[in-house]
């Protein structure tokens, strides 16, 4: 590969010194004129008929411009499965349903008119536990949906798994549970909804993906008998996503109806709390799992049944059992694989998909459960992974077309840096645990299009302009798909200007999801980078009489390769293009849709064009006495492809690791019947910066051929590997193995008293 | 209850009327508009709001408002020179990779600022533990921690 | 809407004034870290807050007096108390976060009054008596009579905590706090733990092996052979009860003791059975008897340790 000056260098993020200074507005900043602010009056009970409910007095409130309830809303119902009004009539399923809405003039106005508003109800008994929901005869939550399953039938079966098991020489089983966890954005959520006199609504917005938003806007507007009417996204600066501003949520059509009561622009923004409670978190779940290999090690199958809580409605939450199907068919070479899963109501807040898409609660039961394989067998926990590691070349037999997999690499590195095999088993109390991860890499079809467009333009000095669809949500697309296009136009990186926030004038994109923006929207700027390049060296060719293809373009000179003397500022042959007569300004669009497949109807198919794989690493010690369990070092290494961004790239595993470890160890939505006990940052335990330990980060570069530049997806496999890999630790310390998470002290300590008793 | 109140704002007397109810962080974001002070959360568990006032790092959400009177208050705006040039810690945050959704930032710069003001070579240790009540989603904390020693005389 | 007025007086006997024009409807605020939670939470809605930082009565910080409106950071700034007062120099190194200790005042944690208060149990241990001032007078309580229920105390209405006074404690006395956690900062204490020893002397043979930190079975071993006695003893547990609490059955089995393992793993139990500790969302009942019983025994142990070496700051276990 030439001289790269741009990509694979640290270059600080572009939108940073914005965002040091004070500057960047995120939602909570932005006020338009005239802007009144909305307020959303919520369940008392998590299941109750709503026998009546009389606004009267907060209309009468002064200062209060607009209440709205389910029964004085056009019907209609949001969501994945349309199951969801944004507000309520005749019966709550959750603490968090919407009963009411008021805009005032000011957010206080506003909470004090909620108060005002009375309603009854008549409580109706409650489903928590996905296991008594799915009981022949429960209650149901929605009874036109006639059962609390949900009517996804997720099930996934290739090869023979009966005869995987008489095959088998060694057999473990066992069930692993995972948590309720949630996004905690520093910036909660937010949005101002904003009608011009045209009817045409612009939304302002901290949403992960803009153009489906739309879409679902330009939907609601119709059953609000706004029949073809223009919606605008602009994205505030997004104080976080993490998967939570995937969907759209009732707040957001609640802005909008509101907005059109009152013909104001309205602002819905979140308290902290409501941030836990009102918004959508990863659902916890229960994985019954069985692996199965011969006498030397070489795994045969592995049976996953896997129970979701998808809670009162439904989001993405419901569907990432999709993205599980790939580290449960392909972690590992496995030949034999069935999986099924079952989504279920419950009158539990409603789950979204988080960093990880579901991958995470797979990976747990699948790594955890391969290291009680590995000790049935006899065999080192690092030799058997790798014995069975997958390999570049492999179609795997869900039909995964494994490219590049640098992930034997990443278990070496992680081997190495641990000093597994010289330190293991050393020291009372200390021991080490590994796991390994694979996700997509190279977007993921999940939608009818995978795309994301991008146009470019320059200006008379050379100056450029980047209309992209992909978002920054922090990850740092902006800086990614600056550093790709200055490479391409040779450039100085400062010359890039990225557009990012406007449906208006930035072309479509199917979301920030999947880890997808590097490899999707980087393949898209390298596009449109690369036709714009064509028509600079076209018309420098003619200038400079040169072949085009003997002309290269860097620090803003094109050039001939072969005669120096051959050379013209870019400025001036773009000003020359420009002011000759029947002049022309060049811009360049192109839309890169990755090659990458649905599922079929049996959930086979190339989901991505490419896959990123990992391996973290852990030396724990655990206190007998305490139970605490602490991380003497992590090893977190990744087949990254090609680092565009090495310093960013980082970024993203430290955030990852760290967001993993809390989701190992300290981080819980503690549910009490339906409600969230600690919905605030004292009690919901994201790590400080005094709890973090040493984390190593280790890039493998595996040179991804379908990749921009090289690169595969980072965004989230970061923490997708951390929980089992800590679990496996402790085992390998204390001989204890915890199998929900977190792993608190007092699971550890529980575990060592009853192991002491045996 | 209005009340007139003097207090002196990144190096500026300021002159305002005050409602006694409201806090620091009310009159800095929704009065005087420099929104660069975040509100994380509003019960002092996230720090995004933290300004220096006195020399002290304070969450400006548990500050009422009367209580910054006569005080020097410098938020993150105050931070940036008038000609526009950065603070060493601003820019060791940006050359760092510090930042990711920078919703903490602020906040983050404001505590490390107040450690370095009064102790100019800290420790890990004491880096750690001047930003413990700043918390990230984002970073891991790791480049945090980089660009606060970075800015610092070690 | 919220509204409430605003006061600053600079003495407590304007403040004092101010509450009684208020008719005890207002509310005190020292650092406002609870207050102003509790105002932003709804749960108070006071007709006035009287604030006491300008109050300078509130401030000393001197040798065995300590202000109520001494706030956590001076505390944890101030090597007179780390010296002598190890333990609730523990405490202010630990309570929530720098901003939060910047502004908190041990007056404030006391007077809030949570079975989790870090300063709690080091006052506990250390003896502390607290002068509560009226505009009638003055009175003396011990801190142990101080509190009463979860967010209860003996401060009557127009009532105002001045401060603490604490004794100087011989050479041979040491105390902790271990504040035990889920996280290593900005957190409540699951359990926590002071412990206070005096010895029956300070000349101990045994130096050496403790400041090696050799196995605790050796160092007690050599306790044994020294006849070490613990002259006097206080333990304090917070969250165990409604209240802060001593356990005063276990401080007696180690008076006038000789010190040894076993003793220690008895009286570490006899606190156990001191404690009465409930569920709730921040750690289980069992888990926090557990917790007492390792606690009281490593607190113990760091005590002794102090009295030979002074010690370092004790902070909560956390994941590295």
């Amino acid at each position: 590969m030439a001289q790269l000056t741009f990509v694979g260098k640290p270059i600080p993020k572009k939108d940073a010194p914005g965002k040091v200074a004070g500057e960047a507005a995120y939602i909570q900043d932005l006020k338009v004129p005239g802007m009144l602010y909305g307020r959303i009056l919520y369940s008392a009970y998590p299941h109750a008929k709503i026998v009546r409910l009389d606004t009267t007095k907060a209309e009468k409130l002064p200062g209060v411009k607009a209440v709205l309830t389910g029964s004085t809303i056009p019907p209609f119902k949001f969501g994945v499965y349309k199951d969801n009004p944004p507000l309520k009539t005749g019966k709550v399923c959750s603490l968090r349903d919407e009963i009411a809405a008021v805009a005032a003039v000011s957010p206080e106005v506003a909470q004090d008119a909620l108060g005002l508003i009375e309603v009854e109800y008549e409580e109706l008994p409650a489903l928590f536990d996905p296991i008594e929901a799915m009981k022949e005869g429960a209650l149901l939550i929605h009874e036109e949906h006639k059962t609390n399953v949900l009517k996804m039938p997720w099930k996934l079966i290739v090869g023979d798994l009966d005869a995987a098991k008489k095959e088998a020489a060694h057999i473990v089983e066992d069930t692993f549970r995972t948590q309720w966890v949630t996004h905690c954005c520093l910036g909660a959520s937010g949005c101002i909804a904003s009608f011009d006199i045209n009817n045409n609504l612009t939304m302002y917005s901290n949403t992960q993906i803009p153009y489906l938003a739309q879409k679902d806007f330009m939907e609601a507007l119709g059953t609000f008998g706004l029949k073809n009417k223009k919606v605008r996204i602009i994205q505030s600066v997004i104080g976080g996503g993490f998967g939570s501003k995937l969907d759209t949520y009732a707040y957001e059509y609640l802005a909008i109806l509101l907005a059109l009561k009152t013909r104001k622009p309205v602002k819905i923004l979140f308290s902290r709390e409501e941030e836990f409670f009102a918004t959508s978190p990863r659902q916890c779940t229960i994985t019954k799992i069985s692996h199965g290999c011969t006498k030397e090690g070489k795994l045969l199958f592995r049976e996953m049944e896997m129970i979701l809580d998808n809670g009162a409605y439904t989001s993405w939450g419901a569907t990432t059992p999709s993205v599980m199907m790939l580290p449960i068919s392909s972690l590992y070479k496995v030949p034999n694989v069935k999986y099924t899963a079952k989504c279920v109501y419950t009158n539990n807040t409603y789950s979204q998909a988080m960093r990880g898409y579901g991958n995470p609660q797979a990976t747990f039961a699948i790594e955890c459960s391969l290291d009680q394989l590995a000790e049935k067998a006899g065999i080192d926990p690092y030799e058997f992974r790798f014995m069975n590691a997958n390999e570049p070349g492999e179609t795997t037999p869900q039909n995964f077309k494994i490219t590049s997999c640098g992930v034997k690499e990443c278990m070496e590195a992680v081997k190495t840096r641990l000093g597994w095999t010289g330190k293991r088993m050393q020291k009372e109390g200390r021991g080490f645990g590994m796991a390994a991860l694979v996700h997509v890499g190279g977007g993921a079809r999940v939608y009818k299009s995978d795309g994301c467009g991008t146009i470019i333009k320059i200006d008379d000095y050379g100056k450029v302009d980047v209309f992209t669809g992909s978002s920054e949500i922090g990850q740092g697309s902006e800086t990614i798909v600056a550093q790709i296009v200055a490479e391409v136009l040779g450039v100085p990186i400062d010359d890039i200007n990225v557009i990012n926030n406007d449906t208006d004038v930035c072309p479509w994109d199917v979301g920030v999801h999947a880890s997808r923006t590097t490899f999707v929207a980087g393949n898209s700027a390298l596009g449109a980078a690369q036709k714009l390049r064509e028509q600079i060296l076209d018309l420098a060719a003619a200038t400079l009489n040169e072949d085009p293809s003997a002309l290269d373009l860097k620090g803003s000179v094109i050039f001939s390769k072969n005669d120096k003397e051959k050379k013209i500022a870019l400025g001036k042959i773009l000003r020359s293009a420009h002011y000759a007569p029947g002049g022309k300004m060049l811009v360049a669009e192109y839309f890169y849709d990755p090659p990458n497949e649905n599922f079929d109807k049996e959930f086979k198919g190339n989901l991505s064009v490419a896959y990123a794989y990992g391996a973290h690493g852990v030396e724990v010690e655990v206190d007998k006495e305490t139970g605490q369990v602490k991380i003497i070092k992590y090893v977190a290494a990744h087949d990254v492809g090609k680092a565009i961004n090495p310093m960013l790239l980082e970024g993203q595993i430290y955030g990852g690791g760290v967001m993993g470890l809390g989701y190992a160890l300290s981080e819980n939505m503690v549910y009490q019947n339906g409600k969230i006990m600690n919905p605030n940052f004292l009690d919901y335990k994201l790590l400080t910066a005094k709890d973090i330990p040493p984390i190593e980060a280790v890039i493998i570069e595996t040179d991804e051929k379908n990749g921009p530049f090289g690169a595969k997806g980072i965004g989230e496999p970061g923490l997708v590997p951390t929980a089992p890999a800590i679990a496996n630790a402790i085992y390998d310390a204390v001989g204890v193995r915890i199998k929900d998470l977190p792993i608190t002290p007092e699971k550890v300590l529980k575990a060592l008293k009853e192991k002491e008793k045996r | 209850m209005k009340r007139e109140m003097m207090f002196k704002l990144n190096g500026e007397a300021v002159n305002v009327e005050v409602e006694s109810a409201w806090t620091l962080l009310y009159l800095l974001r929704e009065i005087l508009e420099l929104t660069g002070t975040k509100l994380g959360c509003g019960y002092g568990e996230c720090g995004a709001c933290t300004v220096i006032m006195d020399g002290q790092a304070v969450n400006a959400c548990l500050v009422p408002v009367l209580e910054a009177e006569g005080k020097n208050v410098t938020t993150i705006e105050g931070l940036v020179q008038p000609d526009g040039q950065l603070h060493p810690l601003q820019r060791t945050f940006i050359d760092h990779g510090a930042v990711q959704c920078g919703f903490c930032t602020p906040g983050m710069i404001m505590s490390a600022k107040a450690l370095l003001d009064e102790n100019q070579s800290p420790t890990d240790e004491e880096i750690k533990e001047s930003i413990a009540g700043n918390l990230c989603r984002c970073t891991g904390y790791v480049k945090i921690i980089e660009a606060v020693k970075a800015a610092s005389g070690r | 809407m919220l509204h409430y007025d605003y006061h600053k007086p600079d003495s407590l006997k304007e403040a004092l004034g101010l509450m009684a024009q208020y008719k005890d409807e207002a509310v005190f605020i020292a650092g406002g870290t609870d207050v102003m939670v509790q105002i932003e939470q709804r749960k108070l809605k006071p007709r006035a807050l009287i604030s006491l930082r300008n109050v300078v009565d509130l401030k000393r910080n001197e040798d065995t007096t300590i202000g109520a409106g001494v706030t956590l950071r001076e505390l944890q700034k101030n090597p007179m108390i780390q010296e002598h007062f190890s333990a609730l120099h523990d405490a202010a190194c630990n309570l929530g976060s720098i901003q939060i200790r910047n502004v908190a005042t041990i007056g404030g944690n006391i007077c809030t009054a949570a079975p989790s208060a870090d300063t709690a149990c080091p006052l506990l241990v250390l003896d502390a008596k607290a002068l509560l001032v009226s505009a009638t007078g003055e009175r003396e309580v011990d801190i142990d009579e101080f509190f009463v229920g979860p967010g209860k105390t003996v401060l009557r209405k127009g009532e105002i905590l001045k401060e603490f006074k604490i004794r100087r404690f011989t050479e041979n006395t040491g105390s902790v706090y271990i504040k035990h956690t889920r996280r290593a900062a900005m957190d409540l204490p699951i359990v926590g733990i002071a412990v206070r020893i005096t010895l029956n002397r300070n000349d101990v043979k045994c130096r050496d092996a403790l400041c090696a930190l050799e196995p605790i079975s050796k160092i007690m071993g050599y306790f044994e052979d020294e006849e070490l006695k613990c002259e006097d003893a206080r333990i304090a547990m917070g969250v165990v009860a409604p209240r802060p609490i001593r356990a005063r059955h276990a401080e007696a089995a180690l008076k006038g003791k000789v010190l040894s393992e076993k003793l220690i793993a008895e009286v570490s139990e006899i606190a156990v059975s001191e404690a009465s500790p409930r569920d709730s969302v921040r750690g289980e009942a069992w888990y926090r008897s557990e917790m007492v019983k390792v606690l009281v025994k490593r607190g113990i142990m760091k005590a002794i340790e102090r009295i030979v070496r002074p010690g370092e700051v004790v902070y909560p276990e956390r994941l590295w």
